[in-house]
């Protein structure tokens, strides 16, 4: 059935569909209207779900580690500050290996106090051992949460979704939204790998000393490694129930290309505006769509650089002291590699500012008409 | 699941850190620097036992409601519970700890209770079959010889006890009025005796109809004859036949003998016997005056008698030394000094000095002279000595002659029946050790209880139960967090006017009930009663359960030493000591 | 002399890594054998991170969740909706946090937890200071205490944190104070607990001999102290509103509970003055709202 919903609606929706049992969840602009869609969806009887409206976004992740680690399904949201405030936590649930699935409305920390599209809250997170996942619009929002629960199980391993404040999260588009007939086969019901049980009782998270401790970080990276094939797997799948699909990193514009421009989040649908206006216009240039940034698909996107000699990175985030985290992480896959284009790595959007089709432009210009950047960060639309 | 567990790494380690085993293998014992240890101690009240009764135990058989286990276990020591629960000065509750949180435990009543409780069900002590060769001759049936005898026979031993009255039981019988002790409460335990194969010969005097050589068929011979002679004052006018003595009177009013007695009774004396004739002749409808030459403090008598006696109405006088008594037409006149106390003699009391010319006359219609007891030696063969008034034995009771021992009030001057009953075990361990050719002194060092003297003849018979180490527990060593203060029951007691009326008894035993409210009051000194404060407040688990709710153990792989165990026992029966390895 | 009867379910086990003498330990133990075999524990950070033993061993005979340090009130929340999801609703959830985890860093947790009456028994095992890290002062840190960051020239100037009275205002169904020398009592009051639905809260004082400066064989004597002393009452409080006090027949001086402690040696006659008086002041307090 199709629908006009803006971004938190398909969240919701997403949430329902995946028979969500647990729910914590602290209010927080811009994902209120999650919450509040989720509360009236589950007050309309439509589910069995306990939705715990704990006292801070902490308390909420620290609630559905306790609630997984109890054996069901659970699903939080936050954004930005809250995002922050969960920090702890979040180490938590991917040392304790739990397939939890948040959403984080991508929004600036503050101060200065900034409630607009910006990626700096989920990409801090990006130490804690979880997926990420972002999203471009608001149907893959809905299909990712369905995917990111598969994932999750399957790989123990936390998942975050993540999309843009206000132009995803609050801007409606046309959503096909499954039915829970046609979810169910796809998402089979949650078996923790240990059960928490009077009869066989268990201590969960017990002290390791450093005999040990190496050893469960190493099997964290393991899953990590797995999850590139168990995600293709499960697309496959969803391709094949939904007619839909979402790979790790997508290749648009010309076949080969002399540019590519590296977006994630709705920079990507403006890009691709952009990038076809200047391919008409006889520009090199091919773009590249990273949905999964954790882990980061290295081995994807060498394979789609085709020759390519430089590439441009838009990135909507910044790691104080080194520039662009998506940059960073793309110089460091291909530090190994035969083929190493120019990286050349521009911030631009920070705090909400548009990222117009004209900054997208300039980008891609500078890009062709520089061998290689002339600063180390490259800032689209600073006022000086 | 208490095996240690090893991993090869991470392609047989879980995912999380999810426990896999328990924490029985880390044995915590070996951080120890303490060790606690049950170890039961003297309670003060058994060290005060003259007769050795194991005073704790059998209250604790109260306590549970086993009132024949609780007879049983008076009976180990002491054939005479009836008759200590009677007339025993209970020095048990002078030193009871209780007495230092509010009032002592009511030991005596107790042991009343349960010799009575065990008469209603007609209990004896089963003998188990067995004969040893040995025979022993016991001279005299009081509570010295009596309790050697049921000791002896006991331990298989022939004996034969010669009495030279016609009726047993020594001053049991003829000193201590029937009010104190009911003559049907004496037969029956001494009946017990008897029951146990002992013969016993009465009218038979050694001496008189019984020569020394009739003895030399008994491998040992124990003369416990007792004391009976009246003490004389050494003072003018005191041979004269109508100043009566006070045993020869008691002696005839026990018999229900006729006496001849005036209205009004000066009786001189401050002991038991002083006590016994003032109250036995305000039952005989006379008035009664005790003289006596200290204040009430030094008075020897028991201070329970002094109270009833003086409720009776028996008057005492004290600080009155009388130096002369005359006659005039069938009344007495006593005359008399003031007495004023002095330094402390050698019995620790303080000295009487007359205060000169303080003369005054006290008239009276009888006078009864009751200044104490001496021995008579007359019979006794040569090499056996008396030396200030008592026969001298080693610590074993034995004399000077080889297999001749004495006991009782003949070789002590502590003339109580629970010392008495004390001595005739300790000489029956003696002769049991002397015929199987013991070291005797070290056999009852190793039975003494505390520092001693009582003996338990229990410990010897069954080393390794109930092992009691001689510590004797202060009142400082308990903890007494885990008590509420109570009242003492008291027996109830006649009133006076029925009292006076004739010799029945005066108190009555306690009803079950109070005597196990009472039994429950007891701290148990140094001894586990199976609270389970170690059970319950060990931080690691480590006190463990036993089938028998008397035994716990220390679990030792675990115990870590922190003592909380021994702070809790509330009675002191957990030691604690270093731990060395 | 009565026995005190507990039930004999050993679930805290032995072989564990507690002090000797440790109060906790012996809160733990009763409190496991109150709680009984159907209890899942969330604890977060404490002395009880170390205890049970280290991985993969755990001395629990109960299933256990080890939880962040702030999140006892909120993972316990998390660890009831999922028992109820699963249609469990026999299994017992509860907290055993300790005084940071309940009055500093937990607090909040907590307060959330309380309004929204999440049905969990929550047990505060006090020991009033942070023990795991070393003896480092707390909110519940008595008043003139020594701990390591409030040194002797520089004791702890303010009063410990009414918890209960927080408690109370949360209006929650049960809360109340109990402490390891009156076993009994802590049985009964956790009995008392399961039996009702909603937030229960036992604030339990649980003496530590190398925090508090005291021979560990002394643990209970200090425990039933402090009872006696009025300086922890014994008290129950119902809905938020009814309070039932215990009256203790044994009251000393606080001197006789102060005296024995090595973190108030330094303590002079003017500050104990204080302290009674101020004992004095809670317990009145505590009688005209139980009077009420």
């Amino acid at each position: 059935m199709k629908k006009v919903i803006t971004g938190n609606q398909a969240v919701a929706y997403g949430v329902i569909l995946s028979r969500v049992e647990v729910i914590s969840a602290y209010p927080i602009t811009p994902q209120t209207t999650i919450v509040e869609e989720l509360s009236e969806l589950i007050a309309s009887g439509r589910l069995n779900t306990r939705f715990l409206k704990v006292e801070s976004e902490h308390s909420a992740m620290a609630a559905l580690i306790g609630a997984s680690t109890g054996g069901v399904r659970c699903f939080t949201a936050t954004s930005s500050h809250g995002l922050a405030y969960m920090h702890e936590m979040l180490h938590w649930a991917s040392g304790a290996r739990l397939p939890i699935v948040l959403v984080n409305v991508n929004r600036a920390i503050a101060p200065p106090w900034n409630i607009w599209s910006d990626q700096s809250d989920s990409l801090s997170q990006r130490d804690t051992g979880w997926v990420q996942l972002y999203c471009e619009n608001n149907q893959e929002v809905l299909d990712t949460i369905l995917q990111a629960y598969r994932i999750a199980e399957l790989t123990k391993l936390p998942v975050m979704v993540v999309l843009d404040a206000y132009v995803l999260s609050h801007t409606s588009e046309a959503v096909e939204i499954p039915t829970m007939e046609e979810v169910d086969p796809f998402l089979p019901p949650y078996c923790p790998e240990y059960p928490l049980d009077t009869h066989e009782p268990m201590a969960f998270s017990v002290i390791a000393t450093p005999e040990y401790f190496l050893e469960f970080r190493y099997k964290i990276q393991k899953a990590m490694e797995q999850v590139p094939e168990i995600a293709n797997k499960v697309d496959d799948e969803f391709r094949s129930r939904f007619g839909r699909s979402y790979a790790a990193i997508e290749r648009y514009g010309k076949e080969e290309a002399e540019i590519l421009l590296m977006t994630s989040g709705t920079v990507t649908s403006t890009s691709r505006m952009v990038i076809q206006k200047l391919i008409e216009k006889g520009t090199s240039v091919a773009g590249i769509k990273i949905k999964r940034f954790r882990p980061f698909p290295s081995e994807e996107i060498c394979k789609e650089i085709k020759g390519a000699k430089k590439i441009a990175v838009i990135d909507r985030n910044l790691s104080a002291g080194v520039g662009g985290i998506f940059a960073q992480e793309l110089k460091a896959s291909l530090y190994s590699k035969e083929e190493r284009p120019q990286i050349f790595g521009f911030i631009s959007g920070l705090g909400g500012r548009d990222i117009t089709p004209g900054l997208i432009e300039e980008a891609i210009e500078y890009t062709v008409e520089h061998p290689r950047p002339e600063e180390k960060i490259l800032w689209l639309g600073l006022k000086k | 699941m208490s095996k240690l567990l090893h991993f090869k790494g991470a392609s047989d380690m879980p995912m999380i850190s999810i426990s896999l085993g328990n924490m029985d293998w880390n044995k915590t014992g070996a951080w120890r620097a303490q060790r606690p240890f049950y170890e039961d101690k003297t309670p003060p009240c058994r060290a005060a036992c003259p007769a050795g009764n194991d005073i704790v135990a059998f209250i604790q058989k109260i306590t549970q409601g086993d009132f024949e286990g609780a007879w049983n276990v008076i009976k180990e020591e002491n054939p005479f519970p009836g008759i200590c629960g009677r007339v025993c000065f209970h020095p048990c509750e002078s030193k009871c700890n209780r007495g230092d949180y509010d009032e002592p435990i009511a030991i005596h009543a107790l042991e009343r209770f349960v010799s009575d409780f065990a008469s209603k069900l007609n209990k004896r002590v089963e003998k188990v079959p067995g004969v040893r060769k040995e025979k022993v001759a016991i001279i005299g049936s009081g509570p010295a010889g009596m309790s050697c005898a049921y000791h002896l026979a006991k331990l298989y031993y022939d004996v034969t006890v010669f009495e030279s009255l016609s009726l047993s039981g020594g001053m049991l019988r003829s000193g201590i009025p029937s009010y104190r002790l009911p003559k049907d409460v004496l037969d029956r335990e001494i009946s017990n005796i008897e029951a146990l194969g002992v013969e016993l010969r009465t009218g038979i005097a050694l001496g008189e109809n019984l020569a020394w050589d009739d003895l030399k068929d008994y491998q040992a011979t124990f003369i416990a004859t007792g004391a009976h002679q009246g003490r004389s004052l050494q003072i003018p006018g005191e041979k004269a036949k109508s100043v009566l003595s006070g045993l020869d009177l008691l002696r005839r009013i026990n018999r229900n003998q006729k006496v001849k007695l005036g209205d009004k009774i000066a009786i001189i004396g401050g002991g038991n016997t002083a006590i016994d004739v003032a109250r036995s002749v305000i039952r005989l409808g006379k008035k009664a005056t005790i003289l006596y030459r200290r204040s009430r403090e030094e008075m020897p008598a028991f201070e329970d008698e002094m109270v009833e006696a003086i409720e009776e109405g028996v008057k005492i006088r004290y600080l009155t030394n009388p130096i002369r008594i005359q006659q005039k037409d069938g009344l007495k006149r006593l005359e008399c000094l003031r007495i004023e106390l002095g330094d402390k003699d050698e019995s620790g009391r303080r000295r009487p000095v007359p205060i000169s010319h303080s003369n005054f006359f006290i008239e009276a219609d009888s006078v009864i002279i009751a200044a104490g007891e001496e021995i008579e030696v007359s019979f006794l063969p040569k090499g056996i000595e008396k030396r200030e008034g008592i026969i001298l034995t080693q610590r074993d009771g034995s004399t000077g002659i080889k297999g001749i021992f004495a006991g009782g009030d003949l070789t002590s001057n502590q003339r109580t029946v629970a010392h008495a009953i004390g001595s005739g075990k300790k000489v029956a361990l003696a002769i049991h050790g002397y015929f199987n050719g013991k070291n005797t002194e070290e056999v009852i060092r190793q039975t003494l209880i505390g520092e001693g003297p009582s003996i338990s003849i229990f410990r010897h018979l069954h080393p390794e139960d109930r092992p009691m180490d001689s510590h004797v527990v202060t009142f400082g060593e308990l903890n007494t967090d885990y008590f509420e203060p109570s009242k003492r029951h008291q027996e109830s007691k006649c009133p006076v006017k029925q009292r006076t009326k004739g010799f029945g008894e005066v108190t009555v035993t306690f009803p079950e009930s109070i005597a196990v409210e009472e039994a429950e009051r007891c701290f148990s000194c140094g001894t586990c009663n199976g609270c389970e404060n170690c059970y319950v407040f060990c931080p690691d688990a480590s006190i463990l359960k036993t089938e028998d709710i008397l035994s716990h153990q220390v679990d030792y792989d675990f115990c870590k030493g922190c003592g909380i165990c021994f702070s809790e026992c509330p009675r002191g029966a957990i030691s604690l000591k270093e731990e060395t390895r | 002399m009565k026995k005190i009867e507990i039930p004999s379910a050993e679930n805290l086990g032995h072989g564990h890594l507690a002090c000797a003498g440790c109060g906790a330990a012996v809160s733990m133990r009763l409190s496991l054998k109150a709680l009984g075999e159907k209890t899942v524990m969330v604890f977060p950070a404490s002395c009880w991170s170390i205890v049970p033993g280290f991985w993969p061993y755990s001395s629990f005979r109960i299933p256990v969740i080890h939880a962040g340090f702030v999140t006892g009130g909120a993972t316990a929340s998390g660890v009831r909706a999922a028992l109820d999801i699963r249609g469990d609703r026999e299994s017992v959830v509860a907290v055993w946090a300790g005084d940071g985890g309940t009055f500093d860093i937990g607090l909040q947790a907590l307060s959330g937890a309380a309004e929204r009456n999440e049905d969990f028994i929550y047990i505060c095992n006090d020991n009033e200071g942070y023990m795991n890290t070393g003896t480092q002062q707390s909110s519940a840190t008595p008043m003139f205490a020594w701990t390591t960051t409030t040194p002797v020239m520089q004791p702890k100037e303010n009063p410990k944190k009414d918890i209960m009275a927080i408690m109370a205002d949360h209006h929650i169904p049960y809360a109340a104070t109990a402490t390891i020398a009156y076993p009994e009592d802590l049985l009964r009051k956790i009995g008392k607990a399961k039996r009702i639905r909603g937030t229960r809260f036992i604030h339990l004082l649980s003496p530590c001999p190398p925090g508090w400066r005291v021979p560990s064989e002394l643990t209970i004597r200090i425990s039933r102290l402090a009872v006696r002393s009025r300086i922890f009452p014994l008290y129950e409080i119902e809905n938020g509103i009814t309070y039932t006090l215990q009256e203790e027949s044994h009251v000393v001086p606080v001197k006789e509970y102060l005296k024995l402690q090595g973190r108030f040696s330094h303590l002079a006659e003017p500050e104990v003055e204080v302290i009674q008086k101020n004992a004095e002041k809670v317990w009145e307090r505590l009688r005209r709202k139980a009077e009420s």
